[in-house]
């Protein structure tokens, strides 16, 4: 079960200036939404807002119809996944980086779901054994797309997740953004990227200070 | 009880030890002179000062005095621990933690032993209680600082880490855990430190005093065993009470990660 994810007029004010300055968005189940704009024109601000970790001075997200102030942190973020631009790796393993999720929920990973996570984003078994902090930008982020999705999660929201790639490893994260789509989840991705942006095949919003439209 | 008597002038003669270091901090241009020359003059202030408020103190013993004595004490420890935080919220912020934090591993440490262990007669029985409410006060003020000094910096440094196990739905708890063990075990290992070399490498001062003004040795060893397991407890617990007010500083009550700005 996939829910709806809505943002509703988020403002957020820093050192007296409208970072956001009521910002909608609607996500509708299994549905694939980009959101395209210039640098500081306050993406990053919105995808961390969208995701609860940074409280707006106004207005609202809601996840199923339910406003998120009314659902526990903990359980609104297993069910909406984030991924930083550049997602951090926990010392260690791969392995021990995709058992993080569940490990906080108090749940193991099997084996055989750690390597079927890590074949859906394309990785092979081998590499769940090397050092995680040691892996190219492309492999953290496949890396950290499926330590996401070992919550299981209905929505998959991603900050710039080629900004930091070479032109190829970001078009092969976006086709593998679609397949993930293609099997129910719904995913928002963020970029600076017109062409990536496209790519996803989905509803195109415009970003620019601190607003989103819809692009048509 | 003799002891070689220290004049005024032999005092003054000690001084010279402080020249050593102004010396050595001028040469390699350490700029510690005005430091040295200040925590010099007062740190004789200071003790001079405390002389005449412990002999005031033991001759008028009354609760009122051992308490404001006590007191003052905490409310120099609170302030010493939440000064200089780099990375962490002001210092006025830190002031009342301080004090909360190094209050209760104190009375953690001290009253059940005051009650149990070496029973006092009056209960505010100054020669013992001001001492080693001394000695816990300082052990409690250190670690609140290293654990205040060291918790906000590595929040701050590992913040990408700690949102990501937030956004992985971890409770603030369980995404600061790895920061909050390092921190701990730094801020204890003074006192584990302690634990281990004592008698091997220092001579804890007030059992030497004891046995050097004519308690049994075997008496004031025991003293010291006694004052050893408070400094852990208290350094236990104004750990984990300095380690809880820090957390709910980092976090909102959404559980989103505020790094305090200065
Ligand atoms: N905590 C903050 N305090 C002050 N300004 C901020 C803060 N966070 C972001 N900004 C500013 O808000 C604007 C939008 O930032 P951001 O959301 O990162 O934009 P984008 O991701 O689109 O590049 C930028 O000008 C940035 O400098
Ligand atoms: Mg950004």
């Amino acid at each position: 079960m996939t829910s709806t994810l809505e943002a509703r007029e988020l403002v957020v004010v820093r050192e007296d200036r409208r970072i956001l300055d009521g910002a909608s968005i609607l996500v509708p189940p299994g549905e694939a939404v980009a959101i395209q704009g210039p640098s500081g024109s306050g993406k990053s601000t919105f995808a961390r807002a969208l995701a609860t970790l940074l409280e707006p001075d106004a207005g609202a997200v809601l996840l199923g119809g339910l406003d998120a102030q009314r659902i526990a942190p903990t359980q609104f973020r297993t069910r909406v996944a984030f991924l930083a631009q550049q997602p951090a790796m926990f010392e260690g393993s791969v392995l021990r980086n995709l058992e993080a999720g569940p490990q906080v929920h108090g749940k193991s990973l099997s084996d055989v779901r750690a390597s079927e996570l890590i074949r859906a984003v394309g990785l092979d078994e081998p590499i769940l054994q090397r050092e995680a902090r040691t892996l190219s930008g492309g492999e953290k982020q496949r890396v950290a797309l499926a330590r996401a999705l070992a919550n299981e999660p209905e929505v998959l929201l991603l900050d710039e997740p080629t900004a930091a790639l070479d032109p190829d490893a970001g078009e092969r994260i976006v086709a593998l953004l679609r397949e993930l789509r293609a099997r129910g989840l719904s995913v928002v991705m963020v970029t600076h990227e017109e062409s990536h942006a496209r790519a996803l095949g989905g509803t195109l919003y415009r970003c620019e200070r601190g607003r989103l439209a819809i692009d048509s | 009880m003799s002891y070689a008597h220290i004049t005024l002038p032999r005092l003054l003669l000690s001084l010279a030890l402080i020249a050593v270091a102004i010396a050595l901090s001028r040469r390699g241009r350490l700029g510690l002179e005005r430091d040295l020359v200040w925590g010099a003059l007062r740190g004789a202030a200071q003790l001079i000062a405390i002389g005449y408020v412990l002999l005031l103190l033991f001759n008028h013993e009354h609760p009122a005095w051992v308490v404001l004595l006590l007191a003052v004490m905490l409310g120099v420890a609170g302030a010493t621990a939440a000064r200089r935080v780099e990375h962490g919220p002001p210092r006025t912020v830190l002031f009342s933690r301080a004090i909360a934090a190094i209050g209760a591993g104190t009375l953690v440490a001290v009253v059940p032993v005051f009650a149990a262990v070496v029973p006092l007669h009056p209960w505010y029985e100054a020669r013992y209680l001001v001492p080693i409410s001394g000695m816990m006060l300082s052990n409690a003020m250190n670690v609140v600082a290293l654990v205040f000094e060291r918790i906000f910096a590595s929040a701050r440094s590992e913040a990408d880490q700690v949102e990501a196990l937030l956004a992985l739905g971890a409770t603030p708890r369980q995404a600061l855990e790895r920061q909050v063990r390092a921190t701990l075990r730094a801020a204890l290992l003074p006192t584990i430190n302690g634990l281990l070399t004592v008698g091997l490498v220092a001579l804890p001062g007030m059992m030497t005093g004891q046995i050097v003004s004519g308690t049994p040795p075997e008496q004031a060893v025991r003293y010291q065993i006694v004052i050893l397991y408070q400094l852990v407890a208290v350094a236990a617990v104004a750990g984990m009470v300095a380690v809880g007010f820090a957390r709910r500083l980092l976090f909102t009550g959404r559980a989103q990660l505020v790094l305090p700005r200065n």
